[in-house]
């Protein structure tokens, strides 16, 4: 076995145990990455090149890591998969960075991903595509698709991303790995390039759910820099042995029984059911009919509203892409803009200025976000009535490479189960249940506000029951 | 057919700096003199990944300015982003309170015409972040024909707040007495310092002609006005051109005008100005300001000018102009009443402060705050003249002795050599005889009642008085002179 | 249809964006099919309801009004390539 094959808590306990060293697990991950990177892709910027000092006393002392590029990084170049941040060298770190950072833990690389987040296939980045680690024709899925991709194939034991509408968990489904999309206020956002600001959220993917455990423990918890971040919520993430669903009520959304699934998520979601039956858990129904109906309309409408005044401060005055021969300064944000930025951004840019627009403000952007309040509190009734829900991530199995949809709508609409929960600011774990022949698929479970802690508990149960990913091929031939 | 005639009506918005160490959203000092982007950071810098952080002080701020303006406080208010872009405002949208703001409405006091008072209601004041500063190279400076623009941030992020008032004003001066009020409001609230020369405060207006036709003419704002006189004459020429229009029967097109200071005159704003719905700011929560809180600011509010200004001149006698000049600085006001708590009387003291005190002050080139004499220092001079035991011009002597010399009054009459009470009798008689015998020509000239007006006569006077270092009566000195010759 | 072209065009302008004829073409497509998913809305009664703004009480936290001067200013200059001296070089504002 190599080292790089390692989980988390067995490279912190074996660095603990002086069984290798850190130096021995760099070299090793690095080979990894030096394997695959060139048939998957997975990162934007190599910072393996030498190995830096590092906290030797942190919590992840010497664990090699990965984190999305839109997460700003003192003095190296950060670009959130777009052209226009050009060679950008961020004058700060991102808080969750930092603290990953004071834990010890060493940066391998900056993870691609779709163009400022927007995007569910990793196929929408300036850089180019990645692909599956399990299926290199495949996508790895987005916009974390980079992040996810990592750790399936090796490259570092965890990593982060972020989840505006599934991000994270779409992604960690599938490429077969563990993804949490914590509760909105958990993590700080200071320093991560905003898509959607009231959705964005930072989380970690690993291969195990305790690994998760281990990376939230450190970058959970109030940050000054983030005036969404909690501060008198408690967030304790170990390990807990007794933890159990005996008498937990785990429920199926009934609007979403009519839908259709890819045979294999169709079966997890059975046999996962059967599973928290089996361990004392009731399995039972709740009813979304707005969040079913209108969440994707609703979300697609709030994100692209703050995206693009979020968008608005790339101008090419202060930092990266910009042109120097402009007559005018309108005609230098025009070209600017119109090159620095890529076609999905672009047009999401033009819908969130339609919406937002005096004539059409009430219509639509107000209107959604009355929308969300009904879609907060169907949540906030269901989870009256169940401790969990238990869903798809995804309706279907990762798509090939390069496909593109020619109704932009039809792609949204895969987002259907991931997306709800961002709007309701509620944690989400996308966990593995097995493999249909080569490709892992992944299920969601969804907790009450701030009850990330819960959720991994009882992911570490469905783990012991349904096994732990494999690493993936990698395109290794 | 009766000749038209027009009434202006007019809005105004306000933006003022509010007064704090560091910015709106972020840390940096809020010294824009600084040398150009040294007080910078990611946040004000509208960084990718950077979030606001607001600022305690600058809520006080808001509210005591609120208060200066009778407004009332909203005890939960919220963040908008405005979106437009300029390459001074880092972010490509300023975070605003535009919709929700911190304060209800309130009001400000004027005269109209016809010297009546007359409210001005100010719809909301809500607090913003300021935009970078930008310079223009073209050889005045101005933004029109200047090929390159020079961008310093150090004042993107400083905190504002905007004013808005409803369309109640309806004339240049109204508008000039609404803001120099509200400027001295602020400034007494303590929540700004307002310094003009330093950009802390500008004006926009809408001006818009109503005829007596019916006919109401179309909004016009006019924007880039950064002192009283430019407002004033931004103001003017938009009545007398509006007016103009309509007597032509013309229409008056909707716009935004700039006023440009240097021809004084206002021209259409080329630069289209895109006003979209504000989304709310996701990365702030709601300001929620309890009525603990603001119990706590509003006892710290002191009397504000204009009531301070009234309350003289009602319950004390003094005149509008002096009690205006006393109040225009609070702790000049603040050293009036203690004189007169001192037990002087209230409107000579204002006289004294009104000329004396502010004579000092601007010889000294100095402020109230410096002035050394104690309050009850020139009370006890003020009373001393009302009582006669010291002449006007003694007080004054005393006054000068003790500015310079930082003594007492006692010590001042003794080191001027005055007898307290004055020179009168045989020792101003014989004052008078050396003054007679030293000026023979004038004499004569009196005598020989060539001095029909008696400036001769006067002018005598003057001498005595100031050989007696004024310390004889002026009516005892000219029925002495008359005595001695006839 | 909800917008015409030349309506798109203009909205992409007020973002300063520049389109191409067929990215136009493509945006058109895309925001007339966007509008028509939200036309959903129209269904809800929404009158009554409140915007949703954050997803429990949440108050704005304020921080002292200290200056803690940012360390390295000429570290935000360098990242730019119209820095001149200690100023941002821009092309003229007004346009012809
Ligand atoms: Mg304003
Ligand atoms: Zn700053």
């Amino acid at each position: 076995m190599e080292l790089y094959e390692l989980n988390l808590l067995m490279m912190t306990e074996g660095l603990k145990a002086k069984k290798f060293s850190a130096s021995e697990i760099f070299e090793s991950c690095k080979k990894r990455i030096d394997a695959c990177e060139p048939s998957i892709h997975a990162l934007i910027t190599r910072t393996d090149d030498t190995m830096p000092t590092f906290n030797e006393n942190g919590a992840l002392a010497g664990i090699p890591t990965v984190i999305k590029d839109n997460l700003c990084t003192k003095g190296l170049r950060t670009t959130a998969a777009s052209k226009i941040l050009g060679n950008w060298r961020p004058p700060y770190d991102a808080t969750a960075w930092s603290k990953l950072k004071d834990a010890g833990s060493i940066l391998m690389g900056k993870a691609n991903m779709d163009e400022f987040a927007m995007g569910n296939t990793c196929g929408n980045s300036a850089f180019g595509p990645t692909m599956n680690p399990n299926d290199t024709s495949l996508v790895p899925g987005g916009s974390s698709g980079g992040s996810a991709a990592a750790v399936s194939a090796g490259y570092v034991p965890f990593s982060l991303g972020s989840d505006t509408g599934g991000s994270i968990r779409q992604p960690a489904s599938f490429c077969g790995v563990y993804g949490l999309k914590p509760t909105y206020g958990m993590v700080s956002r200071y320093g991560l390039i905003s898509y959607g600001s009231s959705l964005d959220q930072i989380g970690p993917f690993a291969r195990t759910v305790r690994d998760l455990q281990l990376v939230m423990s450190v970058i959970s918890g109030h940050d000054n820099m983030d005036s969404s971040s909690f501060s008198d919520r408690p967030h304790d993430f170990s390990y807990n042995e007794k933890a159990s669903v005996k008498g937990k009520k785990v429920a199926l959304v009934k609007e979403f029984a009519d839908f259709t699934l890819d045979a294999p998520i169709a079966d997890a979601m059975k046999r996962t059911a059967k599973i928290l039956e089996d361990e004392g858990a009731v399995i039972t129904e709740v009813s979304l009919p707005v969040v079913s109906k209108y969440a994707v309309a609703c979300y697609y409408a709030l994100a692209m509203s703050e995206a693009h005044t979020n968008l608005e401060r790339y101008d090419g005055v202060r930092l990266g892409y910009t042109v120097k021969d402009a007559r005018g300064i309108k005609e230098m944000f025009e070209r600017v803009r119109s090159h620095g930025f890529g076609a999905e951004v672009k047009a999401r840019i033009i819908a969130g200025t339609c919406l937002t627009e005096p004539t059409r403000c009430e219509e639509y952007y107000v209107a959604a976000t009355k929308v969300r309040t009904l879609i907060a509190q169907e949540f906030t009734r269901a989870f009256g009535e169940t401790d969990y829900i238990l869903q798809p991530v995804t309706p279907s199995m990762p798509g090939k490479v390069g496909e593109v949809d020619d109704d932009a709508m039809k792609g949204y609409e895969a987002d259907l189960y991931t997306l709800p929960v961002n709007l309701a600011g509620l944690p989400g774990l996308s966990f593995f249940t097995g493999y249909a022949g080569n490709l892992p698929v992944g299920l969601q479970l969804i907790g009450k506000r701030w009850s990330d802690s819960e959720l991994l508990d009882t992911g570490i149960i469905l783990e012991n029951h349904l096994g732990s990913p494999r690493i993936a091929n990698g395109g290794v031939k | 057919m009766a000749e038209l005639t027009f009434t202006p009506v007019i809005g105004i918005e306000i933006h003022i700096r509010l007064k704090s160490d560091s910015k709106l959203f972020c840390s940096c000092s809020t010294n824009t003199d600084a040398p150009a982007n040294t007080n910078i950071c990611p946040v004000c810098m509208g960084l990718p990944g950077t979030l606001p952080h607001m600022n305690h002080r600058v809520v006080e701020q808001g509210m005591r300015a609120g208060f200066a303006l009778n407004c009332g406080i909203r005890p939960k208010s919220l963040f908008f982003r405005k979106s437009y872009f300029y390459p001074d405002l880092p972010k490509g949208h300023q975070i605003s309170q535009c919709d929700l703001p911190i304060t209800t409405s309130g009001y400000i006091e004027v005269h109209d015409a016809d010297g009546n008072l007359k409210k001005i209601r100010v719809h909301h004041l809500h607090l913003e972040e300021d935009v970078g500063s930008l310079h223009h190279s073209a050889s005045d400076g101005r933004l029109e024909g200047a090929d390159t623009s020079y961008v310093d941030y150090n004042r993107s992020g400083t905190p504002l707040a905007e004013i808005v008032s409803e369309p109640d004003v309806s004339s240049s001066a109204e508008a000039v007495e609404y803001v120099m009020t509200l400027r001295r409001r602020v400034i007494y609230s303590g929540a700004s310092d307002v310094e003009l020369e330093k950009g802390m405060m500008r004006f926009d207006a809408n001006v818009s002609m109503k005829c007596s036709d019916g006919r109401w003419g179309h909004k016009v704002e006019v924007k880039n006005m950064n002192s009283f006189k430019a407002l004033e004459r931004a103001i003017e020429y938009e009545i007398v051109r509006q007016k103009k229009i309509m007597l032509q029967g013309g229409e008056v097109i909707q716009e935004t005008r700039h006023w440009n200071d240097a021809k004084g005159i206002t021209s259409s704003s080329r630069v289209k100005e895109n006003y979209r719905k504000f989304i709310v700011e996701p990365d702030l929560p709601p300001l929620y300001i309890d009525q603990e809180w603001i119990d706590k600011v509003a006892a710290t509010m002191p009397e504000m000018p204009d009531v301070r200004a009234n309350r003289y001149v009602k319950d004390w006698g003094v005149s509008q102009e002096v009690a205006d000049v006393l109040t225009d600085d609070r702790n000049l006001a603040d050293y009036f009443e203690d004189c007169v708590k001192a037990g002087a009387n209230p409107v000579r003291t204002a006289n004294w402060v009104r000329t004396e005190v502010l004579r000092v002050l601007n010889e000294k080139g100095v402020k109230i705050s410096d002035f050394t004499m104690k309050p009850e220092t020139l009370a006890g001079i003020v009373s001393r003249v009302d009582g006669k035991k010291l002449s006007t011009t003694q007080g004054k002597e005393v006054f000068d002795w003790i500015c310079a010399n930082n003594g007492g009054i006692d010590e001042a009459v003794k080191a001027l050599g005055i007898t307290e009470g004055g020179i009168a009798g045989n020792a101003l008689a014989d004052v008078i005889a050396s003054v007679i015998a030293a000026n023979p020509d004038v004499i004569d000239e009196i005598k020989s009642g060539k001095d029909k007006k008696g400036k001769k006569l006067k002018f005598l006077q003057g001498l005595v008085m100031k050989e007696t270092k004024g310390q004889a009566k002026p009516q005892e000195v000219s029925e002495a002179i008359e005595k001695a010759l006839n | 249809m909800y917008l015409t072209s030349e309506e798109v065009n203009e909205i992409a302008l007020e973002s300063r964006l520049m389109l191409t004829e067929q990215e136009l073409a493509g945006a058109v497509k895309y925001i007339n099919n966007f509008l028509d998913a939200l036309q959903c809305f129209k269904e809800l009664d929404l009158k009554d309801v409140e915007p949703f703004s954050f997803a429990e009480a949440i108050e704005c936290p304020l921080r002292e009004d200290k200056v803690i001067p940012f360390a390295d200013n000429e570290a935000i200059l360098h990242e730019s390539e119209h820095v001149d001296g200690s100023y941002f070089k821009v092309p003229r504002i007004m346009e012809e």
